[in-house]
């Protein structure tokens, strides 16, 4: 965190497994020799040391060699010493001294002996006195109570909260300071004669030590420790800190007598006057550990140093940062220091018993950044790699990125087959929405093959509604390789509506040995009996559609022999499909000619019903022999009925569109009258209310209603969708029939007016197929040079559809006068271009993988 | 060794953890010892403290459905949400701006890659991508992820049953009730609770200490009362002035939208504690904030005066260098905060460095500290980082690189909508016609208020002819940015052609 680090002049590793806290390390003139110069340093260990340690730094005539002495006196005492050290003058008027330990407050003093060898001086260390205690100290202050001259008295703060006064080898009296719980920092002023304390109650209490003195219930001999009860002590004055303070320092101006107090907080550091007034405060950006205020260098300021758990110590004057430097520790406290030939030393002890003394310099705090890959380069191999990944790239950069690419190797091997007979159970398991009506369910096994171990296979199956699937994802956690396994899955249909295909897709996901995403499809046909039941042929019907074939009539009885029902003893000219819970569906076979006809009273729902028998006659009629059986349409296209179904459909999608603007705004009026609801009830003076309150309850009414109705257009909307679906599938299909398009060309013309009708909020069926049908119609089946300037519009909802009808039946047009679909035409970019949604791709024919990118 | 004593001496040495396990001790013997249970509050408080100055998160709710606001026009340069046009600022052609209409700043902090949506479909509708999650209110969000962190640290269920806590006790001591204020707003995250204590022990105090006061307002900001936080603030600015008193208050009021009002409560409390860097930094935000980047480099500037490690000075100053065409001196604040070693060794802060030297023409140095960014970067970052090499390799004139740079950019961050407009641009160059408005497309369809990739999108479609959308992508530009000078002329000449017609 800075840019320098301080200079190590000398440190030494004190104790061994030995915690040091606050009060560990004290610094001064231990051994009371007469010049001035030769301070000492003396550090004392904490919590598990039964022992003091001093360590002596003197100098020889050199002043860079230091003999580094260091001298361990057991302490004869069972406890350990948690605090600090100071100063204390006894009888005599030399430095001493005290020690206080969790029990006891020892005063010991320390006199050098010159050595004879060269190695300097021996130490003794001998007790003066001591004071057994009857609670736990925490930490101690000493000075002239009361003014006296030439001694020093100490006060010695318990854990509770409680001070005790010492005059020296007599105990003189004890006090409760009030509302004490945990002990903080107490510190006195001489010049005051008060002593200030940080409560519990984070603030400063200052405290005469005359007030303190004469609270004494009975004062004279009985006063004793064990105190139980005293009379309140009262502060002289007090200032909220608002924070736990970590020490108290009193700082004395150079000129002025004046005195400062100094705390430093947790986040703060608060200077107060002499009166208890905030002076100034400056709010740490950082967490201090411990400070150490050294000097007032201007009037009216102080210098102090700041050390911070991220290392660094700082120096200040007021609030102004003057240097920072990068410790080596983190110290828990800091003492500056006079030595022989260093003044102003920088003494730091941190927690794990590191006594460091050290001195700013410009010494730069090295920090190696890690360097990224020390590799030797190797050119060569570089140009061949670069040139290798270069070609590799221009490869790819031909494709366009967002097809994939197939690939037929797949580790997964999805198959499903139907089971043949019904499943008898579980027909009664399914309500039925008709009473009168049967339900067929039908039982499919799913087989899951892998070719190596894979796990966590996700396999979903997807219907189109009304269709549905018992259910919807399985879930294999590992399948080992050369094994398959076995899953089945009902159908059945739920829902009024017209199924628009028969198909259902069965996807496994799972992610191949090298880690890559993979998908595999399977397409399963369910069968027709699934939604229709056979009823008696229908006479006629409002819609007609007849099919030319090349092949002799054949009897219906024989392509559908499964749904015969009461028909079954008929001359097989006629058969009759019902829809469950929808129209009826007659086809008619001519005996003469080679046509079929197929008529009903919706138009959509002939289609399944007409690819259904234009399957069965082909996989019928060219049993055995090379298929040559060719259906073929020439009517005229039902453009009309199909335009009326995209007329349902768009009018549900505007439908749907007005419901959610009605709804935005209602929602937002509903916001700002519950806004000013909430201005009047946060109103001091209470007014009335102005039947806000109906309106917000009949807003709430609306908002529902339109809820409701959103809903309900939902779901008619998605009944036209699929209507529409039938219908384009239709179209598409008659389309091909009528002009025998190939299966490119028919493919290019699915892709283009599109049976998935899937609406969102972004766009819908109507606008894409405009696109896809206005981009063909500009492209392949462009008349002249000057339709062909593309200029896609914006995928936005229409106002009508006239301009799709225009468009569809100018395509039909266009078609119909002998337009191809395929020529001079890169089959890609159609692809590209026509909007592709993400349902499209993720339903494409046959097995496939998609390697995702 | 007295436990008590040991657990204090670990709580002052922040080691709160070993603190807080010798008071449960200490309780589990003593369930009455409270001072063992003040010191473990403290501890627990200690784990998770935050400084409430700087959380700051507005969540939808509090954006959209904010009643505090003074006027609903502000004029111009008083307002937050409608930043000035700001005098002296480098322009939007240099200087990127985020989706609120702020130039970026040099440094990340809560509320600065905000931008303040005009309703709440607006709001609901801002691409919500893994990377701009927004909560929807700031009472969900951070907060309860606090709050679910300090369970974890207590797996035996909280430490203290604020259901039964008779508040009216605590609040007549209050050696107590300050370290259980903290604890409860902290480390429990209720604040209404806290409220209940503080508003009782202030009374308990009859009114006369600041800190009290000073909790109520934190209090009444968390709850959205911002006019009683103001109330309480100033009263206990009246009795004794804090730092973090003045510091409230600016935020209360930055809050309510008046950041002139919090600037003169800033500079009221620099009068009071001169130098005090957060005031300083509090007053170079707002400018910031209001567009006025000259004035934030100045208080920025004061800010390093008196604390010159200050990493969010020293990052805005060199980002402003930077972007006022001077990428020599801000490379050299660059230079310096690495040099510092403020614990700043990141990508971020390469990938600048990069980029100046670039400008500055160091092209040596160029390309190691886009390494070292690329070694550093995460999937947010690495986007980015990305972009600018293939801004550098399109400066060097290597397309192909910079393509190649521009999809790495999009391999990590789909949404970039920069790289897509770059992309677009290379692929104009190469005549990719389609290819490039598509790009274009994506590009002004993830960030709207860029104005590139309307101006590109216009330009390629009037070339094209297609004068609709070139005219309806213009439109969007000139609104996005109304400085830009092509973009206006191409605007003034369509609408000619269509007066022509």
């Amino acid at each position: 965190m800075s840019l320098f680090k301080t200079r190590d002049w000398w440190s030494v590793g004190v104790g061994e497994e030995e915690e040091f806290d606050f009060g560990c390390l004290t610094v001064g003139n231990i051994d009371n020799s007469s010049d001035d110069l030769g301070k000492y340093n003396l550090s004392q260990s904490d919590m598990t040391s039964h022992s003091i340690r001093y360590t002596h730094n003197t100098d020889s005539t050199t002043g860079i060699k230091a003999f580094d002495l260091l001298e361990t006196v057991a302490m004869s005492d069972n406890g350990t010493s948690p605090s600090e050290l100071c100063q204390a003058r006894s009888v005599t008027e030399s430095n001493q001294l005290a020690v206080l330990h969790p029990r006891k407050l020892a005063v010991y003093s320390i006199k050098a002996i010159s050595g004879t060898v060269e190695h300097g001086q021996q130490y003794q260390i001998q007790l003066l006195y001591e004071h057994n205690l009857q609670r736990t100290t925490y930490n101690f202050c000493y000075g002239p109570f009361g003014g006296v001259k030439g001694k020093d008295f100490i006060c010695v703060q318990s854990m509770d909260g409680t001070v005790s006064f010492f005059e020296q080898e007599s105990f003189a009296f004890c006090r409760f300071l009030p509302g004490a719980l945990l002990p903080g920092p107490i510190s006195y002023i001489p010049r005051l004669d008060s002593f200030v304390i940080v409560s519990s109650s984070w603030q400063a209490e200052s405290y005469k030590y005359q007030s303190l003195a004469s609270a004494a219930e009975s004062p004279g001999v009985n006063e004793t420790q064990n105190i139980k009860s005293g009379k309140k002590v009262v502060a002289d004055w007090t200032f909220s800190l608002g924070e736990p303070a970590l020490d108290i320092y009193v700082m004395s101006g150079i000129q002025t007598s004046q005195q400062f107090f100094v705390f430093p907080g947790e986040r703060n550091i608060f200077c107060l006057s002499e009166g208890g007034v905030l002076k100034y405060m400056s709010k740490m950006e950082y967490d201090p550990t411990c400070f150490c205020p050294y000097a007032s260098l201007a009037e009216g300021t102080i210098n102090y140093m700041v050390a911070t758990t991220t290392n660094s110590l700082m120096v200040c004057q007021d609030v102004t940062l003057k240097w920072a430097a990068k410790l080596e520790h983190v110290p828990v406290q800091i003492k500056v220091a006079n030595f022989q030939d260093l003044k102003g030393c920088i003494v730091t002890l941190s927690d794990d018993g590191h006594l460091q003394c050290s001195y700013l310099g410009t010494d730069p705090a090295i920090f190696i950044p890690p360097s990224t890959e020390a590799r030797e380069l190797n050119y060569q191999a570089m140009d061949l790699e670069m040139s290798k990944l270069q070609k590799k790239i221009r490869e790819k950069a031909h494709k366009s990125v967002i097809t994939p690419n197939l690939k037929t190797d797949d580790d997964l091997q999805l198959s499903v087959q139907a089971n043949q007979q019904l499943d008898d159970i579980s027909v009664s398991m399914i309500r039925t929405l008709d009473r009168d009506s049967l339900y067929y369910v039908f039982l499919f096994q799913i087989t899951v093959k892998s070719k190596t171990l894979i796990e966590n296979i996700q396999i979903d199956i997807h219907t189109n509604w009304p269709l549905a699937s018992s259910q919807y994802s399985y879930e294999i956690p590992s399948l080992e390789s050369g094994k398959s396994t076995e899953l089945s899955v009902k159908y059945y249909i739920k829902g009024h509506s017209l199924p628009c295909n028969l198909v259902s897709e069965v996807t496994a996901r799972y992610l191949n040995a090298v880690g890559a995403p993979r998908i595999v499809t399977a397409k399963v046909k369910l069968p027709l009996k699934l939604i229709v039941r056979p009823v008696y042929p229908m006479k006629n019907a409002e819609y007609k559609l007849t099919i030319d074939t090349n092949k002799p009539p054949v009897n219906l009885n024989d392509i559908f022999p499964d749904l015969l029902g009461e028909n079954a003893g008929g001359a097989g000219a006629a058969l009759g499909f019902q829809f469950f819970g929808g129209p009826t569906v007659t086809i008619l076979a001519s005996k003469t000619s080679q046509r079929y006809r197929i008529q009903c009273d919706q138009f959509e729902a002939m289609w399944l019903p007409l690819k259904e028998l234009v399957e069965r006659m082909s996989s019928y009629l060219n049993r055995g022999k090379s298929g040559d059986f060719k259906p073929s349409f020439d009517g005229s296209l039902p453009l009309q009925e199909y335009f009326e179904l995209i007329e349902a459909h768009f009018e549900y999608r505007m439908n749907s569109v007005k419901c959610k603007e009605m709804l935005g705004q209602r929602s937002s009026q509903f916001r700002v009258i519950q806004r000013r609801l909430l201005t009047k009830f946060k109103d001091k003076t209470p007014s009335p209310l102005q039947n806000l309150d109906t309106l917000l309850e009949g807003t709430y009414r609306q908002l529902l209603a339109l809820a409701e109705a959103i809903e309900d257009n939902d779901h008619a909307q998605n009944v036209t969708s699929n209507n529409l679906s039938s219908g384009t599938y239709l179209l598409n299909y008659l389309i091909k029939l009528w002009l025998d398009l190939s299966e490119e060309e028919f493919n290019i013309l699915t892709a283009a007016i599109t049976p998935r009708v899937n609406d969102n909020d972004q766009h819908g069926w109507e606008e894409m197929v405009d696109a896809a049908v206005t981009h063909l119609l500009r492209t392949v089946l462009a008349k002249t040079a000057k339709d062909t300037a593309i200029n896609p519009s914006p995928l936005t909802i229409p106002n009508d559809t006239s301009k799709v009808k225009k468009h569809l039946a100018l395509f039909c047009d266009r078609l119909g006068k002998g337009a191809r679909l395929v020529e001079g035409l890169r089959g890609k970019n159609l692809v590209v271009q026509a909007p592709v949604s993400v349902s499209d791709i993720n339903s494409s024919s046959g097995q496939m993988i998609w390697i995702l990118p | 060794m007295d436990p008590m004593f040991l657990a204090y001496s670990y709580f002052r040495r922040r080691k709160y953890q070993k603190c807080e396990e010798i008071c449960s001790q200490l309780l589990e013997k003593n369930p009455y010892d409270q001072g063992a249970w003040s010191l473990k509050t403290r501890a627990l408080t200690g784990q998770v403290y935050v400084d409430e100055v700087d959380v700051d998160e507005e969540g939808i709710a509090e954006m959209v459905m904010d009643d505090n606001a003074i006027a609903t026009v502000a004029r111009p340069g008083t307002s937050l949400r409608k930043p000035g046009t700001g005098q002296g600022m480098p322009s939007q052609g240099v200087r990127p701006m985020t989706n609120s209409g702020r130039p970026v700043s040099g440094f990340v902090r809560p509320g600065t890659q905000s931008g303040r949506p005009g309703t709440m479909e607006q709001a609901i509708k801002t691409p919500r991508t893994s990377h701009t999650a927004r909560p929807v209110t700031s009472a969900s969000g951070r907060y309860v992820r606090l709050g679910t962190a300090s369970m974890l640290s207590s797996p035996d269920g909280p430490f203290i049953n604020l259901a039964r806590l008779n508040f009216s006790k605590y609040a007549s001591r209050p050696n107590l009730a300050k370290a259980l204020f903290e604890y409860i707003f902290h480390h429990e995250n209720d604040v209404r609770n806290a409220l209940e204590l503080a508003s009782q022990a202030t009374e308990q105090c009859k009114f006369d200490d600041w800190w009290w006061k000073v909790q109520l307002a934190k209090c009444y900001y968390r709850l959205g009362m911002f006019r009683e936080a103001e109330k309480q603030l100033k009263s206990a600015i009246k009795q004794q002035e804090m730092v973090d008193s003045f510091l409230y208050l600016g935020k209360v009021y930055v809050r309510l939208d008046q950041p002139l009002t919090a600037v003169e409560i800033y500079k009221q409390g620099l009068e009071k504690f001169p130098g005090e860097t957060t005031l300083l930094t509090g007053i170079a935000r707002i400018h910031e904030g209001l567009n006025e980047l000259d004035d934030a480099v100045k208080f920025y500037k004061d800010v390093l005066h008196y604390d010159n490690m200050h990493v969010e000075a020293i990052a805005c100053i060199a980002t402003h260098h930077f972007y006022t065409d001077q990428p020599e001196i801000a490379l050299k604040f660059y230079r310096q905060w690495r040099l510092l070693q403020m614990g700043v060794y990141n990508t971020e802060l390469f990938n600048n460095l990069g980029l100046c030297c670039f400008y500055a023409q160091q092209y040596d140095m160029t390309l190691t500290c886009f390494e070292r960014a690329l070694s550093m970067a995460d999937d947010q970052t690495l986007a980015d980082v990305w972009f600018n090499i293939g801004h550098v390799a399109l400066g060097i004139g290597d397309m192909n690189l910079a393509y190649q740079c521009f999809r790495m950019s999009l391999a990590s961050n789909n949404d970039h909508a920069d790289a897509y407009n770059n992309l677009g641009v290379l692929e104009l160059r190469r005549g990719h016609i389609e290819e490039a408005r598509a790009f274009f497309q994506a590009a002004f369809v993830l960030a709207p208020h860029m104005y590139e990739p309307h101006y590109n999108f216009a330009a390629l479609a009037d070339q094209l002819g297609d004068l609709q959308s070139s005219y309806n992508a213009v439109k969007r530009a000139v609104d996005a940015y109304d400085g830009h000078i092509d973009s206006k002329e191409l605007l003034q000449q369509l609408k000619q052609h269509f007066s022509l017609l």
